[in-house]
């Protein structure tokens, strides 16, 4: 199950309200958010080995990495990422490469970025699929993106208009053709329905590869090695 | 003047919220006794036994089971009478979890004196073998009343129900799961038996309201809080069987400030709740029985776990 961040954290400063008349024996303790020493020595008794596994380096951020909208360094990153790959397991070209940047759990400050990081960056099991859409579906794709006010997406170049409309959609540098198949790569969430991307729904055809996209994510942001904050204008508005 | 990070971090500290919901009318009228139980409860905390970390994009700085484990331990050094209790998917979020398999978080659970844990489908991400495993650590039961798992690995560590008596006052848990079909992968839950919500529920009552006598039945729920479809989740399970007191749910990581009041056709009242994930609020109900009233009153509010950056 994702995470549905529901929490306001306005409302839990202000959390505070009292409905009871035992307002005299109420918390708040200041502290609790000190960890436990006995669990602490425990916790700590596991960390070697985890460091061991998870403590590679892979790559270096050399500036500070978020997501953002319209574009953004690690939105493109994590979806040209599983274009790429989506074309060398198939050994032909995959237009686009698309993911919601929901599933994301960090950013990444100016340092190694480790195995680890890239576990708990993207801590969810999924798998590359690879979609075939038509080209009417990829314009609905693109115009979903769009409403979102750009999200993660690779092969495609557009405009979004003040009316938050997509403009001047170009896939592999060309006008979309409404009749054409294109292929898509992307996760089993998205494909299964998560990450809310409809048009992502009725392939004319799904091709699922037994490959984690997380471990894409370990290559590809080693392939990378040294990564600056740079995006490549492929959503303007 | 305060400084706007300066007021974060406090008002982190003083983000205990709390509600008064009660009394609740119980099936069960009886005892003398006005014991106070303080129930304590997690949900979903998917490996998070670090804070997170202050590069995550939501939440830096919040949860630890450390951090959780002192809180705890506070609240039992001012309570003689704790529970504490978890809904379910202690496993996947974190590399804890790739290296050790969800091992560590049950051994922790254990050392803080956890009294029970429901089965959330990420328990299943290893399949029921990865799941024994692990559960070899956890030294409290692990409640799933509406799973059979006779015939895997699981059957050891997973029983249907428990009873606690405390000061005379005795409460009845029980737990429930999400149907697997179509949130597990089909080879990752095996000979799991999946058996309908309701109906289970309605057996586990009885037998803990008739023939256990309890006096206050908890539901450890995985089910979710909400769903718009015709899904069983809390909300709808609360409404159709009459005799559960409070249900700790999880699954779709819902944070409840307060917790809500189901009244079903019998017009006996259910208390649903849920802490959201990650450990980073622990949720607390006090249950009283007045001398006064012959239904227990309960007191609800829940805690922040670490502070946040």
């Amino acid at each position: 199950m994702r995470f549905f961040p529901v929490l306001l954290f306005a409302l839990l400063f202000t959390g505070c309200t009292m409905f009871s008349t035992t307002a005299a024996e109420e918390e708040p303790e200041l502290d609790y958010p000190n960890p436990d020493s006995e669990i602490s020595r425990l916790l700590d008794g596991y960390r070697p080995f985890l460091y061991r596994e998870m403590g590679r380096p892979v790559a270096v951020a050399k500036d500070t990495l978020r997501f953002n909208k319209p574009e953004s360094t690690l939105g493109n990153i994590v979806s040209d990422a599983l274009r790429i790959r989506g074309a060398n397991e198939l050994g032909r070209q995959v237009h686009i490469g698309v993911i919601g940047d929901s599933s994301f759990r960090l950013f990444f400050k100016p340092g190694p970025i480790t195995v680890g990081d890239i576990y708990e960056f993207m801590p969810y099991e999924n798998n590359l699929v690879i979609l075939t859409l038509t080209g009417e579906k990829i314009i609905e794709l693109v115009q979903q993106n769009a409403s979102l006010g750009g999200a993660p997406i690779s092969g495609v170049r557009y405009t979004i208009t003040p009316e938050g409309t997509a403009r001047g959609i170009l896939v592999n540098a060309e006008v979309v053709d409404p009749e054409r198949h294109y292929r898509v790569a992307t996760t089993s969430w998205a494909a299964n329905g998560g990450d809310l991307f409809p048009a992502l729904w009725e392939p004319v055809e799904r091709k699922d590869l037994e490959i984690s996209v997380r471990h894409i994510y370990v290559d590809y942001f080693g392939s990378l090695k040294e990564i600056y904050d740079v995006t490549d204008g492929r959503i303007r508005r | 003047m305060i400084s706007r990070k300066e007021f974060l971090k406090q008002a982190s500290l003083f983000s205990a919220g709390s509600f008064l919901i009660g009394p609740i009318a119980g099936l069960n009228s009886k005892s003398d006794i006005s014991p106070a139980v303080t129930i304590l409860y997690t949900n979903d905390t998917h490996a998070r036994l670090d804070p997170f970390p202050s590069n995550a994009r939501e939440f830096a700085g919040l949860g630890g089971i450390a951090q959780r484990a002192s809180l705890v331990k506070k609240i039992r050094s001012q309570n003689k009478n704790v529970l504490l209790l978890d809904a379910g998917d202690v496993f996947q979020g974190t590399p804890w979890f790739d290296v050790y398999g969800g091992s560590v978080d049950l051994k922790l659970m254990t050392e803080m004196n956890y009294d029970a844990m429901t089965i959330g489908n990420h328990e299943f991400d290893r399949g029921p073998d990865g799941f024994a495993e692990a559960a070899r650590k956890a030294g409290f039961p692990i409640l799933a009343s509406n799973y059979f798992v006779r015939e895997t690995p699981l059957n050891p560590f997973v029983q249907r129900q428990l009873v606690r008596e405390i000061d005379g006052f005795r409460i009845g848990i029980f737990g429930l799961g999400i149907r697997l079909q179509g949130v597990v992968d089909r080879g990752l839950y095996g000979d799991v038996r999946y058996f309908d919500p309701i109906q289970v529920s309605q057996r586990m009552v009885q037998s803990l309201r008739i023939h256990n006598h309890c006096d206050y039945v908890i539901c450890l729920s995985h089910l979710g809080y909400s769903y718009n479809d015709d899904k069983i989740d809390d909300l709808k399970l609360a409404k159709q069987v009459e005799g559960i007191d409070l249900i700790i749910g999880g699954h779709t990581h819902t944070f409840l400030d307060a917790p809500v009041s189901v009244e079903n056709s019998s017009g006996s009242k259910t208390v649903i709740t849920q802490m959201g994930h990650s450990g980073i609020r622990l949720g607390r109900v006090d249950v009283s029985l007045s001398d006064s009233s012959e239904t227990p009153e309960i007191y609800s509010r829940y805690y922040t776990v670490g502070r946040q950056e």
